[in-house]
């Protein structure tokens, strides 16, 4: 109980944070502070509206608290390249994201888990060299020139994936629209999943060599368990909570990528909305932008809490994190 | 194994090497080299090995006065820029004879200033405006003559289409020069901030680790935050917000990269604190500040220097992606930029592969150098701490 | 002058001005009775904004119609790949280089006149266009009606900009800057300019000008910054030279816009500030001119001044370059219009082959759909096929052509001009409602009630609007004389449909494309209704906007 409590408190802290940042950067604009929530062009009836709406009459102490309210209940006040309501442009952007997110987390910490696994059981092995080098391959090159790379060799030269966009002209009918999404998908998913597995892999290799000469495993074998039995309940067992710990620290980072992916593959996400809010100096949807994909990542935060207290009983009683 | 250990050591030495190269050749710079600035070729020119059926630069000039007439043996393949300067007196012409046929290129007196990708001068020899004039001018290999009937001189300069080391870029810019340039941004950036990051993070590690209590609370729960948060879009808005030179950036990248270091600085004080010796010397009435300079600082240097090295790919592919995402000063040439320009300019389309790669090559390169580095120092700062910074290392860069 | 008409006039790609970019020239007149339309049943607006992805989109057919191609690459590739036919034409834009003549050193005609000079603008268009750009001196697009050829000529070069600075008293201190006549050093002129991420090569513009500058002494660099921090401050006058991009109109009366004292107001166009009396006088005469004649006076009166005072600096005009795919009968195309129009639109149709959709592309995200106040050239493209104007230009000729309105009229009056047009008969909305003159009149009076920025200009001057239902007929009797009424209402003014507009509460914030509304025959629409050749049917944030046959549209004749 008091892990969740915990966890949670670290949740709101770290959207406590983001929101002051938020506040704070786009309060303290060079100009006139309106200029930032409200565009000149706005009608006046929209202005008093939103004028209203955000306290900005008020104590800046006010106004944040105001602020946090509205940015809580999603309502983000107007876009300005749009006239819309920020939240309408995003919610329409939100599913191409989590769309790529997500699938890129899970296949990435997948693939590289069971990499890493083999990699640590074949000391020596071109497997554990490829592993090595995928690893110092994600650290150190800059994904959208991987992304560049993969664009121009399978969508331009092989034109096997589409170049940009999630849908065919006119969207195919029915179930089809679904694998058309998928295809769309398909390139951007693969470039994340291609520079995300490799950190992942390189970790739990590293782990797993040591979990392997520890005594336990050891005892284990000697006991005469299987040996895959031994590799996966016993010294990947003992590992869960630091890999857990690894996934969840690369959160911010594969939400970072987010924002280039979508650019370079022309995605309609909300890390491309940020660009373009942030080229057009549009501080209310960029702001929001922000807030959602700290949100998304906040979420996914929870998202491996709880699946870790379904794998591990024991976390219950301790906390799901050291 | 010692023969793996040798290897490893040789790799390492190569590294290093390496390093110091790139240091050098950021220091001299580009001038020195020889490369020049702005333009210098036509866009996307070859590099100068790649293709020996493209010619390099060719001027030839014919006056009143030396002859009316320069003779060329043309070889390659069209070229891809030619441009026609002079003067000419009333009632002269420029002529140019090819193998196959014969143009009168201009009559006009006065300033001689035509070039084949000016749509008048295209519509004046009847070529279509979309017509590569080239093509006709230099229809095949042959004997080509450029004659001046009358009065008057021209230079007519021939950019086949090949230059220096690496290329142009869309802009006819050197690609050899932008690669020297953008090293030097992407060392700066790199360097400086993760310098001030690691003297952030040893501050804060220190003061939590020692101070302990409401302190250390505070601050390591920053730490959890500010961890937590994606960095990227964070950079985003504050570049677009403020400014996007060199040093707002440097400033913008080591706040948002002090983390691991205080963590680490943090578990090592702790550790450190408790310990005989350093108890020992509080007995003794040893100042907060004598300790903690004199005895931990010192302690943790050698690992931070490891952190240093960690930090700095994390920094210039940070700055590489803003470059790329157009969000960073465009008037540094930097290799983030190099790779916006080639993405937003056709380089793809053109196929100039020597224009995209460079940029690309060079910030993995260096980020890999830097990595292998570190790993090194980090062994031999204390190899107990590997498995510590270890996970550091995944949360700098990842 | 409001803000918002300032942001369109900043971009240069706006579907009329290649509409409208045809030659004076002799042509027969051209006759609209002969174009049926549209012959395909659906149009899609596909949004591809990497300009990689729009090649391949071109050469593997996802793509019929290319507008606004701007990379010299990208011409070449196309030609490679035989599957694109290619047009180019000149077009009403221009780039200048606007400096602030309210304070020192810009005040100063002489340097402004040397910058002119010193600006290298033929290897600059070469450079930065591969020559798909002409060089531009003077104040109005080579191909209006009205340009003026015999102006000042300023002999080119930085050696001959030297030689006029130093006749005019100007020295060069030892460190080689430039010193006024009264000894005053130059202060530093920052050149304000959108990001290259924005405008690529309106950075390289203000980063040539700049060194320009330097060359003939005087202090100077490019500040890229944010486009609408940007336009916020040159609206306040806060700026030393800024560039500025404009799409310029067959009429000469823009000139009055940017060069007169009175619209040198917060968010004017007259950003450089100047003001001469002598030129005052010529653009008011021009601006009010009561007919063709005077107008063709003062408009050249006015660019021979022009170019001696130098207020801004012309750089370049555009070419349009548009691909069109192959395999499509009925494009409309001359030598001086690019195949992206809207004749092309309603005419086209597959060479081979029964009726397939419409793949025109557009090149950024749209933002708003609201013909009251939308700004971007881009969203423009979608309204400019859903609404249209009483009378419309002649694609060979420049003269008026009848478009909503089959005959028009303008007389002088009591007090100012009387413009009297007769809509064409049998006239429907695209929701299948009758239009009326009541139409128009409610349109326009819409317009002037509520000062809609965008079109304010065309209608502050109305004095008043009757209607004659039976006949068709719409008079609208204006406060002042002036020929350029006639088109800036005629031509300028869209028609909404009254019974849309009636139930518009706010209408900054109306967002017809998001409101459902029932057709007479009971299928379900948009408030986005016109009376253009297709209808809006629905947009796909970043994908698409798919668009219908206008079963109702004037040139359609008999359903297919």
């Amino acid at each position: 109980m008091t892990a969740a409590l915990k966890r949670a408190g670290a949740s709101a802290a770290v959207l406590a944070a983001v929101l002051a940042l938020n506040f704070f950067l786009f309060r303290i604009m060079p100009g006139d502070p309106i200029t930032g929530i409200v565009d000149p062009r706005f009608s006046p009836e929209a202005k008093a509206q939103l004028a209203a709406q955000w306290g900005l009459d008020r104590p800046m102490s006010e106004q944040f608290a105001v602020y946090v309210k509205e940015m809580l209940s999603f309502r983000f006040g107007l876009s300005m390249m749009t006239g819309a309501p920020v939240w309408d442009e995003l919610k329409r952007r939100v599913p191409n994201t989590v769309a790529l997110l997500l699938p890129a987390l899970a296949l990435s910490s997948a693939l590289g888990i069971w990499l890493g696994v083999k990699a640590a059981l074949n000391r020596g092995s071109a497997l554990e060299s490829a592993v090595l080098l995928s690893g110092a391959v994600s650290f150190s090159f800059p994904s959208f020139f991987v992304q560049l790379l993969l664009l121009m060799c399978f969508a331009y030269y092989w034109r096997l994936f589409p170049l940009s966009g999630t849908t065919s002209i006119p969207p195919p009918p029915g179930g089809m629209a679904i694998l058309d999404y998928l295809w769309h998908l398909a390139l951007p998913l693969f470039s994340l999943v291609v520079m995300g597995f490799g950190g992942f892999a390189l970790y739990i290799r590293n782990m797993m060599v040591k979990a392997l000469g520890e005594e336990y495993v050891l005892m284990a074998r000697a006991r005469g368990l299987p040996f895959r039995r031994v590799v996966w309940n016993h010294a990947f067992r003992s590992m869960l909570p630091p890999v857990l710990t690894i996934l969840l620290l690369s959160l911010p980072g594969v939400v970072s990528g987010a924002v280039i992916t979508e650019t370079v593959f022309s995605m309609n996400g909300v890390g491309r909305f940020l660009l373009e809010a942030t080229n057009s100096h549009d501080y209310p949807s960029a702001g929001a932008a922000f807030f959602l994909l700290a949100l998304l990542t906040v979420g996914c935060n929870l998202l491996a809490d709880v699946a870790y207290v379904l794998v591990d009983p024991r976390a219950r009683r301790t906390g799901a994190r050291d | 194994m010692k023969k793996a250990e040798k290897i490893k050591n040789a790799k390492r030495l190569m590294s290093v090497l390496s390093l110091a190269l790139l240091a050098a050749l950021a220091a001299i710079g580009s001038t020195p080299l020889g490369l020049k600035d702005g333009q210098v070729a036509p866009p996307y020119s070859k590099p100068h090995w790649l293709d020996s059926k493209v010619a390099s630069t060719i001027e030839l000039r014919v006056s009143s006065s030396d002859g009316d007439s320069a003779a060329l043996s043309w070889v390659y393949s069209p070229p891809l820029r030619v441009w026609l300067t002079g003067t000419l007196g009333a009632g002269s012409a420029v002529r140019w004879d090819t193998p196959s046929g014969d143009f009168t290129l201009t009559r006009e007196p006065g300033e001689i200033d035509l070039d084949f990708r000016d749509i008048p001068f295209k519509r004046a020899l009847g070529i279509s405006p979309f017509h590569d004039m080239a093509h006709a001018l230099f229809p095949s290999r042959g004997e080509y003559a450029l004659s001046l009937a009358g009065s008057g001189d021209a230079v007519m300069r021939i950019e086949g289409g090949r230059w220096g080391l690496l290329g142009t870029d869309h802009r006819g810019r050197d690609v050899a020069a932008l690669f020297v340039m953008g090293l030097r941004v992407s060392l700066i950036v790199g360097i400086a901030a993760t310098l001030i990051a690691t003297l952030l993070g040893l501050s804060l590690g220190l003061l939590s680790g020692y101070a302990g209590g409401l302190t250390d609370a505070l601050i390591m729960r920053a730490v959890d935050v500010l961890l937590s948060i994606p960095t990227l879009p964070i950079l985003m808005v504050i570049a677009g917000i403020w400014g996007k030179d060199l040093w707002s950036l440097v400033v913008i990248l080591s706040i948002f990269s002090w983390m691991g270091t205080a963590r680490t600085v943090r578990a090592m004080t702790l550790s450190l604190r408790d310990s005989s010796w350093v108890e020992g010397l509080r007995a003794i009435g040893a100042p907060r500040g004598y300790i903690l300079f004199r005895h931990l600082v010192p302690e943790t240097l050698p690992l931070l220097l490891a952190n240093v090295a960690l930090g700095v790919p994390g920094s210039i592919l940070a700055e590489a992606g803003l470059s790329f995402l157009g969000l960073s000063d465009p008037r540094l040439p930097s290799w983030g930029r190099m790779l916006h320009d080639a993405h937003m300019f056709g380089a793809f389309t053109s196929g100039a592969w020597w224009s995209i790669l460079p940029a690309g090559i060079g910030i993995s390169f260096i980020c890999l150098i830097f990595m292998d580095i570190g790993h090194k120092l980090e062994e031999m700062a204390d190899p107990r701490l590997a498995a510590l910074t270890k996970r550091k290392t995944i949360e700098e860069t990842s | 002058m409001k803000r918002s008409n300032y942001f369109v006039c900043f971009f240069s790609v706006f579907l009329i001005s290649v509409f409208l970019t045809s030659a004076p020239a002799a042509a027969s007149s051209f006759d609209i009775s002969q174009y049926s339309g549209p012959k395909m049943k659906d149009l899609y607006y596909v949004i591809i904004r990497d300009m990689d992805a729009r090649l391949l989109a071109m050469s593997t057919g996802k793509l019929d119609v290319l507008s606004d191609i701007y990379r010299p690459v990208d011409v070449e590739r196309l030609l490679e790949s035989g599957t694109a036919d290619l047009s180019l034409a000149s077009t009403f834009h221009g780039m200048f280089v606007t400096f602030n003549t309210r304070k020192f050193p810009w005040n100063e005609t002489v340097l402004r006149q040397a910058a002119s000079q010193a600006s290298e603008r033929k290897k600059w268009t070469r450079d930065l266009f591969s020559g798909y750009c002409e060089p531009m001196t003077g104040f109005l697009p080579v191909i209006s009606p009205f340009y003026e050829k015999e102006t000042t000529a300023f002999p080119p070069g930085a050696e001959a900009a030297r030689k006029r600075l130093s006749d005019a008293g100007w020295t060069w201190n030892g460190d080689g800057w430039l010193v006024a006549p009264d000894g005053r050093e130059l202060p530093m002129t920052n050149i304000l300019c959108p990001p290259s991420s924005v405008a690529a090569t309106t950075t390289e513009i203000a980063t040539l000008m700049a060194e320009t500058l330097v060359s003939i002494g005087v202090p100077a660099r490019a500040a890229p910054m944010d486009f609408q921090t940007m336009l916020a401050r040159v609206d306040v006058r806060d700026f030393d030279a800024c560039t500025n991009a404009w799409s310029m109109s067959r009429d000469p009366d823009v000139l009055y816009s940017f060069y007169h004292s009175s619209m040198d107001v917060e968010g004017g166009y007259n950003l450089s500030g100047i003001a001469d009396p002598e030129l005052d006088g010529i653009l008011h005469e021009l601006r009010y001119a009561p007919d063709e004649a005077a107008a063709r006076e003062y408009s050249s009166r006015a660019q021979k001044m022009l170019s001696d005072l130098m207020p801004v600096i012309p750089i370049y005009s555009r070419y349009s370059i548009s691909a069109m795919q192959t395999g499509w009968d009925g494009i409309f195309l001359t030598d001086r219009n690019t195949a992206d129009n809207l004749l092309t639109l309603i005419s086209m149709t597959p060479s081979e082959g029964g009726p397939r959709p419409i793949y025109w592309n557009i090149p950024e995200e749209i933002r708003t759909l609201n013909p009251l106040v939308s700004s971007s050239a881009y969203d423009w493209m979608v309204l400019g096929t859903i609404y249209d104007t009483l009378i419309s230009v002649d694609p060979y000729t420049f003269e008026d052509m009848p478009w909503l309105a089959e005959s028009w009229d303008i007389s002088p009056g009591e007090k100012g001009s009387v413009l009297t047009f007769t809509l064409k008969d049998g006239l429907k909305w695209q929701d299948g409602h009758p239009l009326t003159v009541e139409d128009a009149a409610y349109s326009i009076q819409f317009i002037k009630d509520n000062s809609v920025p965008r079109f304010y200009d065309s209608v502050k001057d109305i004095e008043s609007i009757e209607t004659d239902v039976k006949n068709r007929r719409l008079r609208i009797t204006m406060a002042n004389t002036s020929y350029w009424h006639l088109h800036n209402i005629g031509g300028g003014i869209l028609l909404l449909p009254k019974h849309i507009l009636e139930n518009v509460k706010d209408w900054r914030a109306w967002q017809p494309s998001n409101t459902p509304h029932k057709a007479l025959d009971g299928s379900m629409l948009t408030e986005l209704i016109g009376t253009g050749p297709f209808t809006f049917r629905e947009s796909r944030t970043g994908e698409y906007v798919h668009m219908t046959r206008n079963e109702h549209y004037m040139l359609r004749t008999a359903p297919e």
